[in-house]
């Protein structure tokens, strides 16, 4: 375990001088070297000419005290968000050449707040998936243990965090995408409001349900980012018509600010160290004087399957495009229509991406809609309803995986075994309310993450108690490796 | 044998400006192949769809034209089929099912049967704003074609879908009913219905004692009254021989003037149909309301009311309603104090007639002089100071080749000088002269011709001339009287 610089610290210390943001770019560079070919973090990498070029141009800036909020800070950006400057493969085989014609939005935001784009993260096949196993790319590594998986889908976001690959990265989360990679790699990741940050360019998994978020080694830093990225969009209709965030200067929370409460059903189905080193958390805020209460969200049973029923309709129906035709494939040939548009597709898709397209089709379809989407968006109103009324009251603390990282391949056998990582993440994504996830601890040398949920816009609520729980765990810029 | 006919119309608003969710032309015939596109309209990943207000807006006049119970909220639904021209491989569309609520749920427009002069009423099962999809172009034939080419610059351009109820009685009410529709769609400013492909028509179509038949691909008006007529034929001449008509799609071939059975099986369609999460409900606000309404004032039933109150005679006053430009000027001249019968055969009758002679379009508002000059030419009428024939013979010609031009500058010269034109005809037609003088009657009349041309393009009116020259002819008979 070592410490790493956080985004904050980097700029603080470009712009008094104490740090020449090339020669951090070059440490990083060396740190990609050194790791990368264990991890498999990045699809793509920016070639390192080019980001010294770019690490010039911001000593330039800060030289003419003309430093945009995040000038020369290195930012990995997760392969499903588009980049006109990079591919943008979704981790798909079908993909695998696609060059974007333009930037997402959020993409715009970082350049335009002077960010260095590093390179595009791995992650599980059009963000299906909590190991980023499923990557037409190859496994992602978790840094802090190799044998083990960093979570999914943003594993690559999260796990060049964790070895210092780079300063701040962009995660998007379905339904738990950021969080349960955050939780596994010890960084902090934010799922924001529905809404506050724009989908403008996300490759689409469950539209209703995601949201692009923050990634950092610290609350801070997750808040200075999703400060950057935030606010309304023109191009995006689910976008909130607000102003940027205002997180970025916010005071830890003091006890009596706010109460937290935990529901039952999302912390008895967690493993012995996940419970213990969570617990232990909330036991620790208690005797700092925060009132930590017992409550109750039954609709939880029911999240999960909800979630994905209307997760996988949504993604059988985005994933119609790909046929073969704008997205082009040379291992098919020409021939009827029909049967280049199979073969397209079965050659461009992995075989989890088939299988949720599949469900997906069959949840939407004559006769079992009722029975499946129907019903799902029904349960999704009452788990909504349920937790926004909790998070009137409280901050509604949980673990953020009900178990430690599991090793590579144990999971995915079994999609039932597989799906049930995602059990106390999703709620969020139902309700869409903001969900911080941070580490809480570590067992047996492996992180373990704990949520925190609010109202919607509670973003500034949540990052106020991350600051305090990071003074409390001290595991601010913690990073894999020896220091 | 009597039949039961529903139409389904397909109307682009090609006036909208935009596409329905870019900012791509509306108007795309006059680009090249995929140049008229961007990421939203090609349906790249990540693009979204944002509502464009004035589709939206047009939309809902129509829906209020046709007397439209309309929903509080407007929810866009996704309908799946692969098709190479469909980039997404869904069309955004609206379903009255699954949650979907189109821009109008029910109700009705009445139309004028020009053959019996009643206005006929037909209800409206729903109206749906869809995006269109692009253009494929086969080699030759569909069948035999080896490969395909796409363009979309049509793909997402606004499409209207009007569902009727099958309350149409014949071919000559369908062919009528779509005129007044497109009309009533030309008022309100959505569409011009004179571009190529502007408008499709799919008929559903029984006779008694049969199933119902699917004509689909009907492009004209008048091919809607052809096919219509060639399909119940069919229809009556089977049931006639004793069979049944079985219920299938069939194709209009217009070339040939004949329905045909696809020829390939339709299969059980199966549409995946559910709300597109990128797109919330649109609000139908008071305001959008008050736009759409007031967007929808102009109607041709209300316009014709308004012209036979002024007193004229059905078939010109349909004449003029018929053509919307007509109907404005004719309208604004009778404010500007033009008398009403004498604008009416202007407008409605000669001025029409004479763009039409120049197979120029009459719907076109450039073809049509100011209102104001009108309403000159009307005064020049009532005061006598011209005939109408001089103004009809010597003045709409020259004003439908330039229709900016003054009045002044068209206004024929008046022959001032009636009496020597007398004198001269006389003096040529020393024949005429005898044999009128000799009983003949008829006589009169070559001679009024003689003056009038003898008047070279000078306006005359030819009653006057007859009076001159009675009045000459009568003074050379009295000294043969006293001889």
């Amino acid at each position: 375990m070592r410490k790493l610089k956080t985004a904050y610290e980097l700029v603080e210390a470009y712009r008094n001088g104490s740090l020449d943001p090339v020669e951090h770019a070059w440490r990083v560079i060396e740190e990609i070297g050194r790791w990368e070919g264990r991890v498999n973090a990045y699809i793509t990498l920016e070639a390192p000419e080019a980001i010294i070029i770019q690490a010039e141009e911001a000593r330039e800036r800060y030289r003419r005290g003309e430093h945009r909020p995040l000038e020369g800070v290195l930012v990995a950006v997760k392969d499903n968000i588009s980049t006109s400057f990079m591919p943008t493969t979704a981790a798909s085989r079908m993909l695998e050449k696609y060059i974007p014609p333009f930037n997402a939005t959020v993409v715009e935001r970082l350049v335009r707040a002077g960010a260095i784009v590093v390179g595009k993260t791995n992650m599980d096949e059009f963000a299906m998936g909590s190991t980023s196993e499923f990557s037409a790319f190859g496994p992602v590594r978790n840094p802090w243990d190799l044998e083990r998986v960093p979570g999914g889908s943003s594993g690559g976001s999260a796990a060049c965090l964790a070895y210092g690959g780079c300063d701040l990265s962009l995660g998007s989360d379905t339904g738990g995408s950021i969080r349960l990679p955050a939780a596994y790699t010890a960084t902090v990741g934010i799922k924001p409001t529905y809404g506050l940050v724009s989908r403008y360019g996300l490759i689409p998994y469950g539209n209703s349900l995601e949201q692009i978020g923050p990634m950092a080694r610290s609350v801070k830093d997750a808040a200075l980012l999703l400060e950057v990225i935030g606010g309304w969009d023109p191009r995006d209709s689910t976008s909130l018509r607000i102003d940027p965030p205002k997180l970025s200067n916010l005071e830890p929370l003091e006890p009596g600010e706010a109460s937290l409460c935990v529901p039952r059903e999302m912390v008895e189905g967690s493993e012995e160290p996940v419970a213990k080193v969570f617990w232990n958390l909330m036991g620790k805020l208690e005797s700092e004087g925060f009132e930590v209460l017992e409550a109750s969200l039954p609709e939880v049973s029911k999240a999960l399957p909800a979630y994905y029923i209307i997760a996988l309709a949504e993604a059988a129906s985005n994933l119609a495009r790909y046929d073969g035709g704008l997205y082009p494939r040379e291992d098919v040939e020409a021939g009827d229509y029909w049967r280049h548009v199979a073969e397209a597709r079965a050659r461009g898709f992995g075989w989890e991406v088939k299988k949720r397209i599949v469900l997906g089709s069959y949840a939407l379809s004559e006769g079992y809609r009722d029975e499946y989407y129907i019903a799902a968006t029904k349960v999704r109103r009452l788990v909504r309803d349920a937790v926004l009324r909790l998070a009137r009251k409280c901050i509604i603390a949980s673990p953020a995986a009900p178990i430690l990282p599991p090793r590579l391949g144990e999971r995915i056998t079994d999609p039932l075994l597989l799906y049930a990582m995602d059990v106390y993440t999703v709620v969020a994504n139902l309700a869409g309310v903001p969900a911080l996830a941070m580490p809480a601890g570590f067992s047996q040398g492996l992180p373990v993450g704990v949520q925190f949920m609010a109202y919607r816009l509670g973003e500034d609520l949540l990052v106020r108690l991350g600051l305090t729980v990071e003074e409390m765990t001290g595991l601010r810029g913690v990073a894999a490796g020896e220091g | 044998m009597k039949a039961k006919i529903g139409l389904e119309i397909h109307v682009q608003l090609s006036e909208a400006g935009s596409k329905l969710f870019c900012d791509c032309d509306s108007e795309y015939r006059k680009y090249p192949p995929n140049r008229n596109v961007c990421p939203v309209c090609l349906g790249l990943p990540g693009a979204l769809p944002v509502p464009s207000k004035r589709a939206l807006t047009l939309a809902l006049a129509a829906a209020k034209a046709f007397n439209c119970k309309i929903p509080e909220r407007i929810v866009f639904t996704r309908k799946h089929y692969f098709y190479p021209d469909l980039p997404k491989n869904y069309q955004i569309t609206q379903f009255e099912k699954v949650g979907g609520a189109p821009v109008c749920l029910g109700g009705y427009v009445e139309f004028l049967n020009t053959d019996t002069w009643e206005w006929v009423r037909v209800g409206i099962r729903r109206v749906n704003l869809e995006e269109d999809p692009g253009r494929t172009y086969y080699e030759g034939d569909i069948l035999t074609s080896r490969y395909a080419l796409v363009d979309f610059n049509r793909s997402g351009v606004p499409l209207l879908e009007i569902v009727t109820e099958p309350d149409v009685r014949s071919p000559r009410e369908a062919r009528l009913l779509v005129e007044y529709i497109l009309l009533t769609l030309e008022y309100i400013g959505a569409t011009n219905p004179r571009l190529e492909g502007v408008f499709r028509v799919d008929a559903n179509v029984s006779v008694e004692g049969g199933e119902r038949v699917e004509v689909k691909n009907i492009g004209s008006t008048l091919d809607v009254e052809k096919a219509l007529k060639y399909e119940i034929g069919r229809q009556t001449m089977i049931v006639e021989r004793g069979g049944k008509v079985e219920r299938e799609t069939r194709h209009w071939d217009a070339a040939r003037g004949v329905t045909k059975p696809l020829r390939y099986k339709e299969e059980e369609a199966e549409y995946l149909y559910f709300p597109d999460p990128d797109l919330p409900p649109v609000r139908v606000t008071e305001d959008l309301l008050a736009e759409a309404s007031k967007t929808a004032s102009r109607s041709p039933k209300a316009i014709f009311e308004t012209v036979r109150k002024l007193g004229v005679k059905r078939e010109i006053a349909w004449s003029i309603v018929s053509s919307p430009p007509a109907a404005d000027r004719f309208l604004e001249a009778v404010r500007l104090g033009g008398d009403p019968q004498v604008l009416a055969r202007m407008v409605g009758v000669d001025y029409k007639g004479e763009l039409r002679e120049r197979g120029l379009d009459p719907n076109d508002p450039s073809r049509w002089p100011p209102a104001k000059t009108l309403t000159e030419l009307a005064k020049l009428v009532s005061t006598g100071e011209y005939t109408y024939d001089s103004i009809k013979g010597l003045v709409l010609p020259r004003l439908a080749e330039n229709p900016g031009v003054e009045v002044k500058a068209v206004l024929p010269e008046k022959v001032s000088d009636i009496d020597s034109l007398v004198e001269e005809v006389l003096k040529r037609e020393v024949k005429a002269v005898r044999d009128y003088l000799s009983g003949k009657k008829k006589a009169l009349n070559y001679l009024v011709g003689a003056v009038m041309r003898a008047a070279r393009g000078r306006a005359l009116d030819p009653r006057e001339a007859r009076k001159r020259l009675m009045e000459r002819l009568e003074s050379m008979k009295e000294p043969q009287g006293e001889g």
